[in-house]
């Protein structure tokens, strides 16, 4: 009896998922997003994936320029801040109306303490409610980027929140909006296990214009990359990013699969201990630091070899990068686009003129899973920088211990990765260029205490500077700095390799957000 | 007797304790959590202030007792990656690994000794000669090897088997089943095989020498000569006396199923308690690695107590010489 009904319920599902099958999408990532909260925690898989499920006032298009989402239009009141003219009509997945009220809330909620995402609202001083579709961002000084640095902030209805008892994020215990959501975008959360699957259906009130033709959407993480791999190979998942760069030709050659390459945002990038007296690693450790002479890192700069590094590890998918953004950023110095040329001798002048004729010996941290290749690209620097006598001694871990090890200055020079969160040539200038200052919260990544006055002087000015032209001048001259400095040697931007059934279109978007609302299946 | 037990659960409480000291003065090497619970735009200060709340700036030994006043009321703690109490976590992950666990001991004890019998029997067979071969490479490859050749030659080339997960489940109470559905039971298959393979190479091999050498035993010859069916001896006076060592050694080895699921786990996205710690370990989520590694130390040192208390309860040579030696 058990058995035949069993047997029933199974064919009872095998049924049901044989009709919806046609436009059933699914997609595998290596990481799941580890809450459903958006302003609980501030990570890129995150905010990327609830970007399907929650809306800002302002998105981010195809090639990331800003556009309207929960706001219509906004203008600027003069140096003073910002109004946003909220779209009508909108309803939460639940059916209550959007309004400046959850705009106030979500504020509210968003820039506490108990979340993550608190930082984004650093420069605001207070947040007025106009009626019940205006809201002004009053800012503390003149802040021409500020719409564009919320575009990941996201909406929540005030009632919702409230009444299932999560008005403020928490880390440290569960709440309601740990595992649902109740947005207003294009889909809607079905289903959530955590670490397991999560399922998205279309949301037939959304405002926008529907682009894609799935009727139900299917996340599951999968870590380990042969897996993915397998999983795409098979046909039991659609789409997975990433695909394992050393996979990608296979792919390409493989029936019915396709691979979507593109660049991240991310610039991977070297990085010096400007202030340490002394070397910590290698058999020169407790002599005087070499990195102090900008002959030195200049003398680094020249005698990696970047594009061999691209077509080797990266197998060509990636770009050589010049500054501490890539050029889709805004604030992009064309300017400064030349990166330093790869010149053994010239290197070699450099450190004979350095006093270093012979080379000195040091050590090279690196991550072995923070970015792609990371420990491939190290070592491949490790070999360079032997052409020109240098010896690096390689210490290569996890990014759980790397991180510590960078804070407590444990190294002689550093691999980087930065991806600008506001997708500004300011950031960088903020978080690694600015002297640090736990006080002002500025050059908190900037792990070898780079400092410059004129860098320094400049950042408020760039913040604040509504005139493109004049900002831009700024822009110009502090990457200029940064290079003549040689305050980090920018490598290369990093690749986004994704892989996807030949009947899938979709779009990649450089932040390495997969948008569920560009997606078709043929 | 009474004495004796109380000595053993004694012992295993204290081994239980130090597994956990043990594990919690490792965490510091396992790397440092804050980076991974705050973002890009984090400042020193928020980090000073999370290792504070967290605790992360006592010493280890404070950090271990707490964890353990708080075991003691039932509560495990909070995930630092999900934000959601631990006991809950382990709960969702548990039926998964469980389930996979049961079906490849299941697989390994019937193959096993099936295969086990069919070579003792055939010593000199071709097809036994080639069973004892194979099961060589069962032993020798490593899981994540037969994993994958497993997953691209039925999921990928042939496309029978689905390539990871779980197939979909059917809640009964607080139990996720994959039983019920036709999925979850195609999911089930290379995932058990994999765990089970070697345990099922393990088990013949055990039951083949066990059964040669009971068939040589007189007992045997006599039962021959009765006239007896090749049959009758086979399995009803042969197998059974091979059995007492197998079951001892397959009991020992269905804690190690259940521990060593972490790499079947991981290379088929088998949501189990396994694939948990893995991805605990990456995120240096403390509170779970902690439950988890006190759970399976829980296990192990259970079934060991249970298997020596039952070692004195049957074999009464334990017995007479304790009380020799004690008299």
């Amino acid at each position: 009896m058990t058995v035949r009904k069993s047997m029933l319920l199974a064919l009872g599902l095998v049924l049901s998922c044989g009709v919806a099958q046609a436009n059933t999408f699914k997609w595998a990532s290596n990481t799941d997003p580890q809450t459903m909260d958006p302003h609980a925690v501030n990570s890129a898989p995150v905010l990327g994936f609830l970007n399907n499920v929650y809306e800002g006032l302002v998105r981010r298009n195809q090639t990331m320029v800003v556009e309207g989402a929960l706001a219509e239009s906004w203008e600027p009141l003069g140096d003073k801040g910002w109004r946003f003219n909220l779209r009508k009509g909108v309803k939460f997945h639940d059916g209550s109306d959007f309004n400046s009220e959850d705009v106030l809330f979500s504020y509210q909620r968003a820039s506490s303490e108990a979340a993550d995402t608190a930082s984004w609202f650093a420069p605001v001083s207070e947040v007025k409610v106009v009626d019940d579709y205006t809201i002004d961002f009053m800012t503390k000084v003149a802040n021409p980027l500020f719409p564009s640095s919320i575009a990941n902030f996201m909406i929540m209805d005030k009632g919702w929140t409230e009444g299932n008892g999560a008005a403020l994020p928490s880390k440290d215990k569960e709440n309601h909006a740990t595992l649902n959501a109740n947005g207003t975008a294009a889909f809607q959360l079905a289903e959530r296990q955590p670490g397991l699957k999560t399922v998205l259906t279309p949301y037939g009130g959304w405002w926008g214009k529907t682009e894609h033709n799935i009727t139900r959407a299917e996340f599951t993480p999968i870590q380990n990359s042969a897996t993915a791999v397998a999983a795409l190979l098979s046909g039991n998942v659609d789409m997975v990013n990433p695909a394992p760069i050393q996979d990608a030709a296979r792919l390409k050659q493989s029936g019915g699969v396709k691979v979507i390459e593109g660049i991240e945002a991310r610039v991977i990038m070297l990085g010096f201990p400007h202030q340490a007296d002394s070397l910590k690693f290698g058999t020169d450790a407790g002599k005087p630091n070499p990195f102090k002479d900008v002959r030195v890192r200049k003398a680094v700069a020249h005698a990696v070899n970047v594009d061999a590094i691209l077509q080797t590890i990266m197998r060509g998918n990636a770009q050589p990068a010049s500054q501490l953004v890539s050029p889709a950023m805004s604030g992009y110095s064309s300017a400064n686009a030349d990166r330093p040329a790869f010149d053994v001798a010239g290197s070699k002048a450099l450190l004979s003129e350095a006093g270093y004729a012979d080379g000195f010996s040091f050590g090279l941290k690196c991550p072995n899973d923070r970015y792609l290749n990371d420990e491939a690209v190290c070592q491949a620097v490790v070999s360079m920088l032997a052409q020109i006598g240098v010896k690096a001694e390689l210490d290569a871990m996890p990014v759980r211990t790397y991180w510590p090890e960078l804070r407590k200055d444990a190294y002689d020079m550093y691999l980087l990765g930065w991806s600008p969160g506001t997708f500004d040539a300011e950031h960088p200038i903020r978080f690694l260029a600015h002297t640090p200052n736990a006080e002002k919260k500025l050059g908190s990544w900037n792990f070898g205490d780079f400092s410059n006055s004129r860098i320094d002087e400049m950042l408020a000015p760039i913040q604040s500077e509504i005139d493109p032209a004049k900002r831009q001048a700024m822009l110009d001259e502090a990457a200029k700095i940064l290079q003549d400095q040689v305050a980090y040697v920018p490598l290369y931007v990093q690749p986004l390799v994704w892989g996807a059934r030949d009947n899938i279109e979709l779009t990649q978007r450089p932040d390495n957000f997969f948008i569920l609302r560009w997606v078709t299946v043929k | 007797m009474l004495a004796y037990s109380i000595r053993r659960v004694v012992q295993s409480i204290v081994v239980l304790l130090v597994v956990g000291l043990v594990a919690f003065s490792m965490f510091r090497f396992v790397g440092d959590p804050i980076d991974n619970m705050l973002g890009q735009e984090r400042t020193d200060a928020d980090i000073e202030r999370l290792r504070g709340e967290l605790g992360l700036d006592r010493p280890f030994v404070v950090q271990y007792g707490r964890f353990l006043t708080n075991a003691a009321t039932g509560n495990l703690g909070v995930s630092y990656r999900q934000g959601r109490p631990v006991a809950s976590i382990l709960m969702e992950r548990a039926p998964a690994t469980l389930e996979l666990a049961a079906v490849s001991g299941l697989f390994a004890i019937v193959l096993g000794v099936a295969l086990g019998v069919f070579t003792a029997i055939r010593r000199n067979g071709i097809a036994a000669n080639l069973i004892m071969t194979i099961s060589l490479v069962g032993v020798s490859l490593p899981t994540f090897l037969i994993g994958i050749l497993l997953i691209y030659l039925f999921a990928v080339e042939l496309g029978w088997l689905p390539s990871f997960g779980r197939g979909d489940t059917v809640k009964l109470g607080g139990w996720s089943t994959g039983f019920l559905t036709s999925s979850g039971l195609k999911a089930l298959i290379l995932p058990s095989i994999t765990l089970g393979l070697y345990q099922m190479t393990l088990i013949m091999r055990l039951v083949r020498s066990e059964m040669l050498e009971v068939l040589r035993a007189e007992y045997i010859r006599f039962a021959r000569a009765r006239g007896l069916r090749e049959r009758a001896i086979n399995f009803h006076h042969a197998l059974k006396n091979t059995l007492v060592p197998v079951i001892t050694v397959t009991g020992l080895q269905l804690g190690s199923i259940i521990a060593f699921a972490i790499i079947t786990e991981t290379v088929f996205q088998w949501p189990g308690v396994g694939l948990l710690f893995i991805n605990a370990i990456q995120f240096v989520d403390i509170p779970v690695m902690a439950a988890y590694l006190m759970l399976i130390s829980v296990m192990f040192v259970g079934i060991n107590l249970i298997v020596d208390l039952l070692y004195f309860a049957i074999d009464p040579r334990l017995r007479v010489d304790r009380t020799v030696t004690e008299g």
